[in-house]
């Protein structure tokens, strides 16, 4: 497992700055920068960041953001988590990930997805009722433009194009793109049928529930004979020096996103026990570097996973505190996980 | 709009072009990164603003300025980021507000832009427009953008996007927005729409005399002061290069400019450049090829008979070797700068 990759996820939540004021979403911006020069320093592999439009996000286009990281940073690859394909231009996508593999000397990925939140929808005109159509024909287009040719294409969903000669080209010839999945086998499928890398969003449960997906992934690829790449999950979680700090920092800012969003999606209050039943058996990554440690290292060895992801913001954790959580998960909990795992 | 104290800015401009290196070209992501390499120059010789176009065709590798801006933002300190232009018209307003509100964050307060109708075509088939809708584009869409800068909260409804309700953006931009420029080719409907917008005018000046503008520029201000905005400023952009000699700038441009000015011609159906029209242009025309002190000279000049507040150079032009282009960066900000600045103090005040 000496080869398991390490991220860290971030969609730019607003945090409060050591006052306990929310800070400008410039300041988060700049935060997210920051952290990502520090993961770099630090050896993390990865650091994406998601696409949302919602108050409490400050990123709303991870390219710009990343590139702005590119100069900073050596090693890090640069994703997205996720980019929400659907509700985006499949050639402007291309167009700016392969401006940002250039300026990183080829360490960009796009992991494109359906997102999970809606806004996206109704702010760039587009109807829901078209979810699976606009992903379906996106990424048909999308795979096209990989290969970096001239591309011919007709759909529904955007105007046609005639031999259109897509530019920057990038060094590599192709740019590394994954498919980001909530839990729809028709997605593990359809990611299979691309040959394309599978990244599973474990947000809640038990991981072990995702390993029929992997299964799946692995079969439908052996069934298209295209490759069945390493799987990566990326799952939320944070750090800090004792268990009791990371829960007491974590759990006021989380319960608050939580029930936001809650309200929009018709679910109830999160009560304190289940928070506490989810960093004990479930999805919440939460604790000292030892005892989070154990947990990626349960779940990657569970699942068999190639990549963890941590999304080490949930609402608006202190600046300070998640500086902190970054340098725990380089410092401490990458080497625990890779020596429970047997190195 | 904030002016520095000096009242005269420079500045270059970019539009991706893919350079050489003792005759090879550069890959599309070298010449990315060599484009982050001259921001940061433009920066130590102590140019105020950078910008970069917007072009979707080989050999440009502009077609994601913010993000390429972004790059620029966190190798650079004081120097402004702008775009040069930004083809409105086939972008989404939306997009385009969180592709900048995000630049100026990363740069900590530097972005700004010149949107524009574009005189390159390929991005209206490329993103499903219609040509036939240019100017409805563009209007609809600057009314939705400076509204989204100015307000926090926009109800709007077009014909050319989808309608918003008390849509709020995130991130917000900086109160009031970030500076935002018309680029003009040299419509008169566009000059008075800039100053029906109370925005700053940048003229696009190509080819021919750029005193032929001075009508535009009276205009300009007139319409202006008739719409009851505050006096704006105006800049230029125009193409050219500085060298140590006069000599070697005339037969360096010479040689990268007239294949691509000869292919323009074919394309669009104007003369081809012949030498005799290379030496009017550089003589009494619009390309500013020379030594530091012809170079200054002749901006200097042009911002007198056209009171400019900022000149954009183009730096780059189709394989130009990198080492010209440095030359050229340097030779801008370190002594056609404050040549030019010395030149225009010395003339009655034209701000």
């Amino acid at each position: 497992m000496s080869d398991l990759e390490f991220g860290l996820d971030t969609f730019g939540d607003v945090p409060e700055d050591d006052t306990g004021r929310p800070t400008s979403y410039a300041a988060a911006i700049r935060q997210v920068v920051d952290e990502a020069v520090l993961a770099d320093d630090l050896g993390v592999d990865v650091i994406a960041l998601g696409e949302h439009h919602r108050p409490e996000y400050s990123v709303s286009t991870p390219e710009t953001v990343l590139a702005g990281i590119a100069t900073r940073t050596s090693r890090i690859r640069l994703a997205s988590g996720v980019t929400v394909l659907s509700s985006d231009d499949p050639v402007r996508v291309f167009q700016r990930f392969a401006t940002v593999d250039a300026l990183s000397n080829g360490r960009a990925e796009v992991i494109l997805g359906r997102g999970s939140f809606t806004e996206s929808f109704p702010l760039f005109g587009y109807d829901l009722a078209d979810y699976d159509v606009l992903f379906e024909e996106k990424i048909e287009l999308f795979a096209k433009l990989l290969d970096e040719k001239p591309v011919t294409w007709s759909g529904t969903v955007r105007a046609p194009l005639q031999d259109a000669d897509v530019f920057p080209k990038t060094e590599s010839g192709r740019l590394t793109t994954w498919v980001g999945v909530g839990g729809s086998p028709q997605s593990v499928i359809r990611t299979a049928h691309y040959g394309l890398p599978l990244m599973l969003a474990i947000i809640g449960g038990q991981p072990g529930r995702f390993g029929p997906y992997i299964d799946l992934y692995r079969r439908a690829a052996a069934e298209f004979g295209t490759t069945a790449h390493p799987v990566g999950m990326h799952s939320p979680g944070f750090i800090a020096d004792t268990d009791e700090a990371a829960k007491e920092i974590f759990w006021p800012h989380y319960k608050v996103m939580r029930d936001r969003i809650g309200a929009l999606r018709g679910w109830p209050p999160i009560r304190r026990a289940e928070f506490d039943a989810e960093v004990e058996h479930g999805s919440l990554y939460i604790g000292s570097p030892e005892t989070v440690a154990r947990k990626i290292a349960a779940a990657v060895s569970d699942l068999g996973v190639g990549r963890f992801d941590l999304i080490y913001t949930a609402g608006a954790q202190p600046v300070s505190a998640r500086m902190r959580a970054v340098e725990l998960y380089g410092t401490k909990v990458i080497p625990m996980v890779r020596d429970l795992l047997g190195g | 709009m904030t002016m520095t104290t000096h009242g005269f800015e420079l500045g270059l401009n970019s539009f991706g072009e893919v350079a050489t290196d003792g005759g090879r070209k550069l890959s599309d992501a070298e010449t990315l990164r060599l484009l982050v390499d001259e921001a940061r120059r433009a920066e130590a010789a102590g140019l105020d603003v950078f910008s970069v176009g917007e072009h979707y065709r080989e050999g440009h590798t502009d077609s994601a300025t913010p993000v390429l801006l972004g790059a620029a933002a966190t190798a650079t300190e004081r120097i402004r980021l702008g775009t040069s232009v930004t083809v409105l018209s086939t972008n989404d307003p939306v997009r385009l507000y969180h592709d900048f509100s995000t630049l100026d964050a990363v740069s900590s307060g530097r972005a700004q832009l010149v949107l524009g109708r574009a005189s390159a075509t390929e991005s209206f088939p490329l993103f499903g427009y219609d040509l036939a809708d240019y100017e409805r584009l563009f209007e609809e869409k600057l009314d939705l953008f400076m509204r989204l800068q100015r307000d926090e909260k926009v109800t709007w409804s077009g014909t050319v996007r989808t309608p918003l309700t008390d849509q709020r953006l995130h991130p917000r931009m900086r109160p009031g927005g970030i500076p935002t420029w018309i680029g003009v080719g040299g419509s008169p409907q566009s000059v008075i729409r800039a100053a029906r917008y109370g925005l700053p005018l940048m003229l696009a000046i190509i080819g021919g005399r750029p005193q032929r503008f001075a009508g535009h520029v009276d205009l300009y201000h007139r319409a202006l002061k008739q719409f009851g905005h505050e006096t704006q400023p105006v800049g230029m952009h125009s193409l050219g290069l500085v060298a140590d000699t006069d000599d070697e700038a005339v037969e360096t441009w010479w040689q990268y400019w007239q294949p691509v000015v000869t292919a323009l011609a074919d394309e669009r159906g104007f003369y081809a450049p012949n030498r005799r029209r290379y030496e009017a242009e550089l003589d009494h025309g619009a390309l500013f090829v020379g030594s530091p002190e012809t170079v200054a000279r002749k901006i200097a000049a042009v911002a007198e008979d056209l009171h400019l507040n900022r000149f954009d150079l183009k730096y780059d032009i189709m394989h130009l070797p990198r080492d010209a282009r440095a030359r050229s960066i340097e030779l801008l900000g370190r002594e056609v700068a404050p040549r030019v600045r010395e030149l225009l103090d010395r003339e009655p005040s034209h701000v």
